[in-house]
């Protein structure tokens, strides 16, 4: 069942489009990511579901119910939708207990679910504490028990990790997500990180121009992006030339067996070829057949590398990027051979 | 790669989708917000509106013909010297002694940081009483030079010290590294980034020389102020009051457009973290005891002689010629009128700095700025607009009555009440209130558990401000008290202006003691927060 049904949204500011037809669906208890680069309308989507703003057209429906949209406008404190912000936000002059039960009635405020809530988020026995006493990261846990205390119908997180380091990042990223299942949750993600979107959300949207560019399964949109910029996006990617032929496409890496690209056909000619750096395997030139070139820039990262290899042949193509497991004990400048491994994706150019 | 634009794209394709900066808080238009803010910003123009009202009744060429004559010129020749110069005056040693004590290491800093500002709760007349009963040399242009300047440096100090307290220390680490010397680095970082905190304590300090009644009066020295108070309450010559009083606002006006256009669209900003990091200080070394006496100097002279004075005049008791109301009497009247006009202020100041701090658009620039009218009113002028319009064309009604006072009281310190609420509430910002709604509480319940209550200090600061002002006001409130009716300042005034010092003593210092209590707040409040624009007005 759809918790969450943004249809047709638009929105501008002061006469400048920031939301120009948005659909999005949300199952229930589902965790979905809303990825984009910043100034996409990410927080803007957000403040609209919550209620903050009004769209200019189409429709919001939680639960089946329209909360925003032609003749129907419910108020934000009506919504019953948990919201954790990016900062926190918590109310510096209450406690954390105090500020866990602010949105509950007057006489359940001090009851024992707010202990247990605390506890859940592993804050347990720092109620009496305030704001201020707290490290980014606690803040972080208190602001999704306060948004978890008044049982809302869907949880908004609006880049709720962002001001926290990558180490203590991973690990609430994982609590938060361990404790939207157990309450089972509906939850909006809003990210701007495509690893953080690709690695808790079950669903990802892709907020681009106003639009949803795609909405997918993380692996359904790396592995099959709509179209070459979003393949750009969502990880690395080699963009090449190639010619499609009846069974096989031709490129640079040689002839490559092709996937099909969601239900597109696609006839024989020009298209543009999606290759992921995984797909090619790199080897010191040793007269085999494949594409030689030479290393021009390396990139360690511990578990892989980055190596960018440039072509030697035609000299006017861009280089290639190249992801080896462990590393590569080539230096900069050494002759390569590549091979490639399909199936690939095209795109008709 | 041509496919990209081969994307269903709807809408505009190549349109900007980036939000509008600052992201616009606030979806729909606070209706009840902006229309609260017109009736107080009607309320604010009132005095200036009632005086053009006049001025068209006292006739267009009469007032003219008395704008354009000898004396005016005199004035202003008067009033320009003397507050040039001490501004001037005040600008140096309000940076100079925020610097010592925010910059360096001199001993016994938390004791001169109260001693400095104290001189704030000390009304100007009370300064110049001090001055003037021991000295006969006090007079005229030298006399209002020191007596001013000693009176007034505060409002310079207590900006520049927060200022230089909130300042990105980094910048002038910066500024080293880069091969920039010591005294350039102060000249171009450290004077750079106090410099709107400066201009907005030097046009408090000219508004304020624009404003001076009483002091001027005791020293003999001729203002627009002085003549215009003349002119009303002892000749009975409204379109000369009138005339002058155009001036004066216009003069006002001048200083104001001037500040703005000094301050330029220059924004001191901190583009680090905010952390509270600060430059280790400077090492005084030789200097420490020049120094030293400095400050002792500058306490002595602005804090022992007024205070010293009023002691002495008690002990030497004098004539008591003239009978006048007791001084518990005359201290809460005054404390009644304070704490209705504070209270009034605080309320009205509200809805505008809610609008100030929350609100985007047009109309809360237009309702801001009008509120800055206010301070082109000096009080001799709003008094006597209000007076003289209830008097001749309202019927009387509310004419020197207790109300028309605190209303009086209301709009001239208007501007402080703002800049104090206004600060409050931008410790509440909005994404509190966007939390609490989300949680289900409504807009009123968010307002109490939310806003009000983090602002509350700062309004109680806002509160303490208006009330301060309301104590040591001495020239409205003389147009306008009730008859029968004494406040301190009033009563004070009475005696002094007998040469009855020895009975007039005794007021100028539960005047001071009075207004300290609340100085003492604001300091700390101002202190904690480190707001810069919290002071300067703009």
């Amino acid at each position: 069942m759809t918790q969450l049904a943004v249809t047709g949204l638009t929105k501008a500011f002061g006469g400048r489009p920031v939301l120009t037809d948005v659909d999005l669906d949300v199952p229930e208890g589902s965790l979905t990511a809303i990825l984009g680069p910043s100034g996409s309308g990410k927080t803007t989507l957000l403040r609209i579901i919550a209620g903050f703003e009004h769209a200019d057209g189409g429709m919001v429906t939680l639960g089946g119910a329209v909360v925003d949209g032609p003749g129907a406008r419910v108020p934000a404190e009506h919504r019953r939708i948990g919201y954790v912000p990016q900062e926190g936000c918590l109310f510096p002059h209450l406690t954390v207990a105090a500020n866990v039960g602010f949105g509950l009635p007057r006489r359940e405020r001090r009851s024992k679910d707010i202990g247990d809530l605390l506890d859940a988020v592993g804050m347990g026995g720092l109620g009496k504490r305030y704001p201020h006493q707290l490290s980014g990261g606690q803040q972080q846990r208190v602001a999704l028990a306060r948004a978890l205390a008044i049982k809302p119908s869907l949880v908004l997180l609006d880049e709720p990790f962002g001001s926290l380091d990558a180490n203590l990042r991973a690990t609430i990223r994982a609590d938060v997500r361990r404790l939207l299942n157990e309450a089972g949750a509906t939850a909006v993600l809003v990210t701007h990180d495509q690893d953080e979107a690709l690695s808790t959300a079950d669903r990802v949207a892709v907020l681009r121009s106003g639009i949803v560019a795609q909405c997918a399964a993380p692996m359904d949109l790396y592995t099959m992006p709509a179209d070459p910029e979003l393949a750009r996006f969502i990880g690395e990617a080699n963009l090449v030339d190639g010619v499609l032929g009846s069974d096989s496409v031709d490129t640079i890496l040689g002839p490559l067996p092709v996937q099909s690209c969601m239900g597109a056909n696609l006839s024989p000619g020009p298209v543009t070829v999606l290759v992921r750096p995984e797909q090619i395997d790199i080897a010191a030139k040793n007269g085999s057949r494949g594409l030689d070139g030479r290393i021009v820039a390396y990139g360690y990262h511990g578990h892989d590398a980055v190596v960018h290899v440039k072509p030697e042949q035609k000299s006017g193509l861009p280089a290639l990027i190249v992801r080896t497991l462990g590393g590569c004990e080539l230096p900069t400048g050494s002759p390569v051979t590549l091979h490639a491994r399909g199936p690939v994706l095209a795109w008709p150019r | 790669m041509a496919s990209s634009q081969t994307l269903p794209r709807s809408g505009t394709p190549g349109a900007p989708a980036t939000p509008p900066a600052g992201r616009a808080r606030r979806a729909q238009r606070p209706v009840f917000l902006i229309a609260a803010s017109c009736l107080v910003a009607a309320l604010l123009a009132m005095p200036l509106v009632f005086l053009l009202f006049e001025a068209q009744g006292a006739g267009a060429s009469a007032v003219s013909h008395l704008i354009f004559r000898s004396l005016t010129a005199n004035l202003l020749w008067n009033t320009i010297k003397l507050t040039v110069v001490v501004t001037a005056l005040c600008a140096i040693i309000g940076t100079g002694a925020a610097w010592c004590i925010e910059r360096t290491n001199l001993p016994g800093k938390r004791v001169w940081e109260i001693l400095i500002v104290v001189p704030l709760a000390i009304p100007d007349f009370v300064v110049s009483f001090g001055w003037a009963s021991l000295w006969t040399w006090v007079q005229g242009f030298r006399g209002a030079v020191v007596v001013m300047t000693l009176a007034v440096y505060p409002l310079v100090y207590l900006p520049v010290a927060a200022s230089f307290r909130a300042a990105d220390p980094g910048q002038e680490e910066v500024a080293r590294s880069l091969g920039v010397g010591r005294f350039r680095t102060f000249t171009r970082i450290t004077l750079a980034q106090a410099r709107g905190a400066i201009l907005g304590g030097c046009l408090l300090v000219a508004m304020v020389m624009l404003a001076e009644y009483g002091a001027f009066e005791i020293l003999g020295y001729q203002t627009f102020t002085t003549e215009i108070f003349g002119e009303f309450s002892l000749s009975f010559s409204v379109p000369a009051a009138c005339a002058l009083s155009l001036v004066l606002v216009a003069l006002s006006l001048l200083v104001l457009g001037g500040e703005g256009l000094a301050r330029g669209r220059g924004r001191v900003s901190r583009s680090g973290p905010l952390v509270a990091r600060n430059l280790p200080p400077r090492r005084l070394g030789k200097a420490t005891l020049p120094v030293l006496a400095c400050f002792a100097l500058l306490v002595v002279l602005a804090l022992g002689v007024p205070v010293g004075s009023s002691i002495y005049w008690i002990f030497q008791g004098g004539t008591h010629a003239l009978s006048g109301v007791t001084l518990p009497t005359a201290a809460l009247t005054t404390a009644g009128y304070g704490i209705a006009a504070a209270a009034l202020d605080t309320v009205l100041a509200l809805p505008m700095a809610m609008l100030a701090v929350r609100g985007t658009g047009r109309i809360r620039h237009v309702l801001e700025r009008s509120s800055y009218l206010v301070l082109a009113m000096p009080g001799v002028v709003a008094a006597f607009a209000l007076s003289y319009f209830t008097e001749h064309y309202a019927n009387g009604f509310g004419y020197q009555s207790a109300p028309l006072l605190i209303l009086c009281y209301a709009i001239m310190f208007f501007p402080l009440a703002l800049v104090g609420v206004k600060a409050s509430l931008s410790r509440a910002p909005a994404n509190l209130d966007d939390m609490a709604r989300s949680l289900g509480q409504r807009r009123l319940a968010v307002l109490l558990r939310v806003t009000l209550r983090l602002a509350l200090p700062g309004l109680a600061a806002a509160f303490c401000l208006v009330f301060l002002s309301v104590v040591t006001e001495l020239t409205a409130t003389l147009l306008l008290i009730p008859t029968g009716a004494q406040t301190l300042s009033t009563q004070f005034w009475a005696y002094e202006s007998n040469l009855s010092y020895g009975q007039a003593a005794p007021f100028a210092l539960v005047m001071i003691a009075i207004a300290a209590v609340p100085s003492y707040v604001l300091g700390r409040f101002f202190n904690r927060s480190g707001n810069v624009e919290g002071i300067s007005i703009t």
